[in-house]
């Protein structure tokens, strides 16, 4: 641990000044809180809203993981991790059911979360409206008036244009019949698990200067319309080539020899569980 | 011992958070109680939650009978600034208020706007203990179904935090603090049911 620096990187006020916006997030679930989104010695956008909730929360007992696309060992993953590790001394884990502080790029783990974990997402764009409204002062506007015919209209438009919802990632959610969310660029598959989710999830955009939050237990409901519902990803009769787990988002792969489509889990550490799982039990 | 402002706040914070996230939840302070090191004439609970929260950038008001005494304290550990009571970020509302006081404090608490909802008063309300009281159940975002609680003076401050939220996202968001060290938080998305009859909050 490197003692040059303050516990958890942050002086005392930036950590209070994080802490407030946080717990008025908590407080007005879905709703964006403004804050001030201190310099880090990573670029912005690059995870630093995410970084910043992670250090104004983490303490000496805590355990922690980082991932990137749902891989452990990513460059953006390891850097943060190092960062906090280096600054604060806490341990740091691959494995989702060990870690009580889960910062994530872009996926929510596999495993399912529990009651004493938090799940804090990096989020690039916390604007679920800024694709059709350029300006912030209108869309704080149209939040307050709960004014969102546009982001009905952007998928409505979707569906004339391609006779689906084409929103791959970050697919807009309605949080507690009120606020509708950005929920990060998780995939579709992910966004169900948000939905009266065990844990507390944060999410921070360092960029953006933004964080929200989704308590526990909250109702959380992918905009869809009753003739064209939402639908996550579907890997039908594909499962992952290493472990063969079926019931998990999978990435789509090329062997660069044969040129043939493979399936793997994009979960790593879930993945490596389940074949060492599968080892030990003399399956393989 | 003495308080730690970097890793003892820290565990406070946190069961702020936690409290927050599931509202009804019981949080006990006795460690951090334990290591501050602070004579007051206002609950340990609530110089904690003053450190954790309190700085410059924010304010605070105290409605208790000895003000002066409490908001000068309040003033010196975490240099905030006491002013009136319907421009303060914080609103810490001692066991010794008077019931007019305390309504009348509540009553003008700002509540934020449809823009800035964030932009609105917390409150901690000292009681004498947290888990004793009349029975309510608890509903609404960190909880699961339902939650039973006996909470005390319901009757004092119930009306009026209904009356701060009727309108959502606007409100306030409550914790109350006892002599046991203990802590929970009610915030604004909280539907509280007393003796059967429902409060209405409308979205």
């Amino acid at each position: 641990m490197n003692k040059s620096y303050n516990f958890a990187f942050f002086d005392e006020g930036s950590k209070r000044e994080i802490r407030r916006a946080t717990l008025k997030a908590i407080a007005i679930p879905g709703y964006q809180v403004p804050f001030a989104s201190r310099e880090m010695p990573i670029g912005r956008g690059w995870g630093t809203g995410g970084l910043q909730l992670t250090l104004s929360l983490i303490g000496k007992e805590d355990v922690l993981k980082v991932i990137d696309q749902g891989s452990d060992e990513s460059v953006n993953a390891v850097n943060i991790k190092k960062l906090v590790s280096d600054t604060t001394g806490v341990r740091t884990t691959d494995s989702t059911r060990e870690a009580t502080l889960i910062q994530s790029r872009h996926r929510v783990p596999e495993v399912p979360l529990e009651q004493d974990q938090i799940l804090i997402l990096q989020v690039p764009l916390p604007e679920p409206l800024r694709s059709f409204e350029p300006s912030e002062h209108e869309t704080k506007k149209l939040h307050a008036e709960r004014e969102y015919s546009g982001a009905w209209l952007m998928l409505f438009e979707q569906i004339m244009k391609y006779k689906t919802m084409a929103t791959d990632a970050d697919h807009p959610v309605m949080v507690h019949d009120r606020y509708v969310m950005a929920p990060s660029p998780i995939p579709r598959f992910d966004n169900p698990k948000l939905d009266y989710s065990e844990a507390l999830i944060l999410l921070g955009a360092g960029r953006e200067k933004k964080v929200y939050a989704v308590p526990p237990f909250t109702k959380v409901t992918s905009l869809a319309f009753d003739d064209y519902e939402f639908e996550i990803e579907s890997f039908t009769n594909h499962e992952c080539i290493l472990c063969g787990s079926k019931d998990v988002f999978l990435d789509e792969l090329v062997d660069q020899d044969t040129g043939a489509t493979y399936f793997q889990c994009n979960d790593t550490s879930n993945c490596l569980d389940i074949v060492n799982q599968e080892q030990s039990l003399g399956v393989k | 011992m003495k308080l730690d402002v970097v890793h003892d706040l820290q565990t406070v914070y946190r069961k702020l958070v936690d409290a927050t996230s599931r509202p009804g939840k019981v949080m006990d302070l006795q460690k951090e109680v334990e290591v501050l090191d602070v004579q007051t004439n206002c609950l340990s609970a609530t110089i904690l939650f003053a450190l954790t929260v309190l700085d410059p950038e924010v304010t605070f008001k105290v409605i208790t009978k000895q003000e002066e005494a409490v908001s000068r304290m309040i003033n010196q550990l975490t240099y905030s600034k006491s002013v009136d009571v319907s421009d303060a970020d914080f609103i810490f509302i001692l066991e010794d208020a008077l019931h007019e006081e305390m309504e009348d404090a509540m009553n003008q608490a700002k509540v934020g706007s449809l823009s800035n909802p964030h932009e609105s008063a917390m409150i901690i309300l000292e009681v004498s203990d947290v888990t004793k009281g009349k029975p309510v159940k608890l509903s609404g975002p960190g909880i699961q179904g339902e939650t039973d609680l006996n909470m005390q003076n319901v009757s004092n401050w119930m009306e009026m935090r209904n009356e701060k939220n009727v309108e959502f996202p606007l409100g306030i968001d409550m914790y109350f603090v006892d002599h046991q060290h203990q802590l929970l938080a009610i915030p604004r998305t909280t539907q509280i049911k007393e003796n059967g009859w429902e409060i209405k909050w409308d979205m």
